[in-house]
């Protein structure tokens, strides 16, 4: 079923990662993690996410270049940007994404960005 | 001057008259011209005098056998036939041919002190003088000694006449053209250079060769700008390296020009600024040119231009002035506007900087605040759904640990403004440098890093533990985090003539070499480090610096791109003045 493809969180930050997938989890959503663009992109193509929850400012490979190779790749995948930064809705804008979770954020406003997003 | 000229113009005259037979020799005659030539070498010594100096001693014996001569003349002329004898004849001769090369000398010594166009009207007196003294030699002696040759001698005479009087007119009565054409040279060089003036690091700097160009363009010794006050109601010069203060009711003729914003000038200080004559006679100036310095409606100040002599000058002098003065103008306006442009950019920098601050503090809050947040939301939520349920310990426990984060951020910013005020440091201890590391080292292992201490032995001083720790932690953290791709972090402490060292080395990304001396100033971070991939505050050397200072050391970093890094730090050992006192573990 394709409910039961995961939502795969990829930041660099260990207690978000962790944070955010025990929210997801106790809210019964499948979850994916990865720690940096790169492990990312091993997860799109292991676990086929229905959605991405994904950090901008990352070692290895950033969200920007995770958005970047996964459009060169032809993939058509939601994207949520979360980020501390000021910048959250333009960098969302800047690569395609459906929308942007701004941290500190509510659990909430997490779980309400993430039902907003249209099941493909 | 003039008199100059007049004694030498009598003297051809009654030569060339007795020639043609007009006049019959008379004792009179003779004792006119045998005055008017002495006057003439009289006057040379008094114009050199004007233009550079001749000792006192030298003028009264001048001034003696003047007065010997003439009796001389007066008393042992035969007459008729009205004559002088020719002993008389020969020692005039000598004399006045060695005042000349008296002269010569003295112009030719003055000139290379002098510049521009004053040298050359100097050089221009003493090529006059020494054809004088040719003429002199040959009329006096050619004659006398080869009298078969009379009519070379005779022509000879002629042209070194001629030759000598070109002299002394270009040199003494410099025709404005020459003039220009001398001064030239000098002004070009200077308005060549004006343009890189406004570029040079002080305001001081540009007025010291903006002072320079003028003196050299117009051939004076000095010059000096003064500039307008507005505040204090002072022109402010700087002469020999003193300040010298002029307010406008003092009456100077500087304070004149710069009221009036007209070009002036005078050849006698003395008298046209009589409650000064004593600082212009103390400074040895004579003369002034001086010009407003003026912007459009902005007064700037003033040029003055001075000299010890009069002659130095000449009326159209003020015009160059006045030209030199609008260039300096134009430069102390470019320049001003170089100081604004700066200081609008010094404040948008700073402004910058606080915001970059801000924002990184921000978003290094924002992390840690987010998992407080959510685990404490989370646990709220299992609460509810199952009140039976055991509490969550891994939540509770992942809530404590993001609030010890968060708590050290904003230790860190207080930190940072601690460190701003110089109060880090607080009780200091005996301190064993090694063990400290060894602890840290220890906790900064993981698979991809290795942390290698290369000493063993113990090295030891009265630190502020709490802060040399934070210290070693920082240094070693910093090592880490840019090592992304992992490897060997050296630490190693010595010490070494009175002086405890600690060096921390990485094979990490490195600090580019413009980095290198901002790295410890606040919120700095280096232009290769990507804040998207290396979270931080720009604050933890700034700490680092101010630990180290507050406790007498040093803090330096070597590095190039890609090179990884290596920071010394060097403290104080001094534990020999504190060992065994109350700090001692065991000195109870």
């Amino acid at each position: 079923m394709e409910n039961e493809s995961p939502i795969l969180v990829v930041d660099d930050d260990p207690s978000i990662l962790e944070t955010v997938s025990e929210v997801l989890e106790f809210e019964g959503y499948p979850v994916a993690t990865a720690t940096n663009g790169r492990e990312g992109l091993d997860a799109v193509e292991r676990v086929q996410p229905r959605l991405v929850l994904l950090d901008m400012r990352m070692p290895v490979l950033d969200g920007w270049g995770f958005a970047r190779v996964l459009k060169e790749r032809g993939i058509k995948l939601p994207i949520l940007v979360m980020t501390a930064a000021q910048d959250a809705r333009s960098w969302a804008q800047e690569i395609g994404a459906a929308g942007f979770i701004a941290k500190p954020f509510d659990l909430t406003d997490l779980l309400s960005a993430v039902e907003s997003v249209p099941l493909s | 001057m003039a008199v100059l000229f007049a004694s030498a113009a009598l003297v051809i005259l009654l030569s060339v008259l007795g020639r043609l037979g007009i006049l019959r020799p008379h004792p009179a005659i003779t004792i006119v011209n045998v005055a008017a030539i002495l006057l003439m070498a009289h006057m040379l010594l008094r114009l050199m005098d004007d233009f550079t100096y001749v000792p006192t001693w030298v003028m009264r014996s001048a001034e003696v056998i003047l007065a010997l001569f003439i009796l001389a003349t007066v008393f042992l002329t035969p007459s008729p036939p009205a004559i002088l004898p020719s002993w008389l004849t020969i020692t005039l001769i000598i004399y006045l041919i060695l005042v000349l090369i008296y002269t010569t000398v003295g112009f030719i010594r003055a000139s290379q002190k002098a510049s521009g166009v004053t040298r050359r009207r100097m050089r221009a007196v003493a090529v006059g003088s020494i054809w004088l003294a040719v003429t002199f030699l040959i009329s006096g002696f050619g004659s006398r000694l080869f009298p078969h040759l009379a009519g070379l001698w005779t022509a000879f005479g002629h042209l070194a006449g001629l030759g000598s009087s070109l002299g002394y007119y270009v040199g003494f009565a410099t025709p404005g053209i020459l003039r220009r054409a001398w001064q030239e040279p000098e002004l070009r060089a200077f308005l060549g250079r004006a343009a890189r003036l406004p570029r040079l690091p002080t305001t001081e700097a540009i007025l010291r060769e903006m002072e320079v160009g003028a003196a050299t363009s117009v051939g004076a010794p000095n010059a000096s700008i003064g500039l307008w006050d507005e505040t204090a109601q002072v022109l402010r010069f700087t002469v020999n390296g003193e300040p010298l203060e002029w307010r406008l009711e003092d009456g100077t003729i500087s304070g004149q020009a710069f009221t009036t914003q007209q070009a002036l000038f005078t050849d006698d200080l003395q008298r046209d600024q009589p409650a000064y004559a004593g600082i212009a006679r103390a400074r040895g100036v004579k003369a002034l040119l001086v010009a407003p310095i003026t912007a459009g409606d902005k007064r700037l100040g003033v040029l003055a231009v001075y000299a010890p002599r009069a002659p130095i000058f000449a009326d159209e002098d003020l015009e160059i002035v006045q030209l030199l003065a609008d260039q300096a103008a134009v430069i102390l306006e470019s320049r001003a506007l170089i100081d604004e442009a700066a200081r609008v950019r010094a404040r948008e920098e700073v402004t910058r900087l606080k915001d970059d601050f801000l924002s990184a503090a921000a978003h290094d809050l924002k992390t840690p605040l987010t998992t407080l947040v959510g685990q404490s939301q989370l646990l709220e939520r299992r609460a509810l759904r199952d009140p039976a349920a055991p509490a969550d310990l891994g939540g509770i426990q992942k809530i404590v640990r993001e609030a010890q984060r968060l708590r050290t951020l904003v230790l860190e910013l207080l930190d940072a403004s601690r460190a701003e005020q110089g109060k880090l440091v607080a009780e200091r201890e005996q301190v064993d440098l090694t063990a400290i590391v060894r602890d840290v080292c220890a906790r900064h292992i993981s698979h991809r890093h290795v942390c290698e201490l290369e000493t063993r032995e113990s090295v030891v001083g009265m630190y502020d533990p709490t802060r040399i720790q934070q210290l070693i932690d920082n240094l070693v953290e910093n090592a880490v985090k840019y090592s992304p791709e992992g490897g060997e972090v050296r630490v190693n402490v010595w010490r070494e003539d009175g002086w405890n060292h600690l060096t921390v080395s990485d094979q990490g990304i490195g600090i580019p070499s413009n980095d290198l001396p901002h790295i410890f100033e606040r919120f700095h971070r280096a232009s290769n480090v990507d804040d998207r991939r290396f979270a931080g505050m720009g604050l933890g050397l700034f700490i680092c610096k101010g630990i180290v200072e507050e406790h007498g050391g040093r803090i330096t970093a070597a590095s190039g791109l890609g090179q990884g890094s290596t920071f010394h730090v060097t403290l104080p050992a001094q534990v020999e003045a504190h060992a065994g006192g109350n700090h001692s573990p065991d000195g109870k």
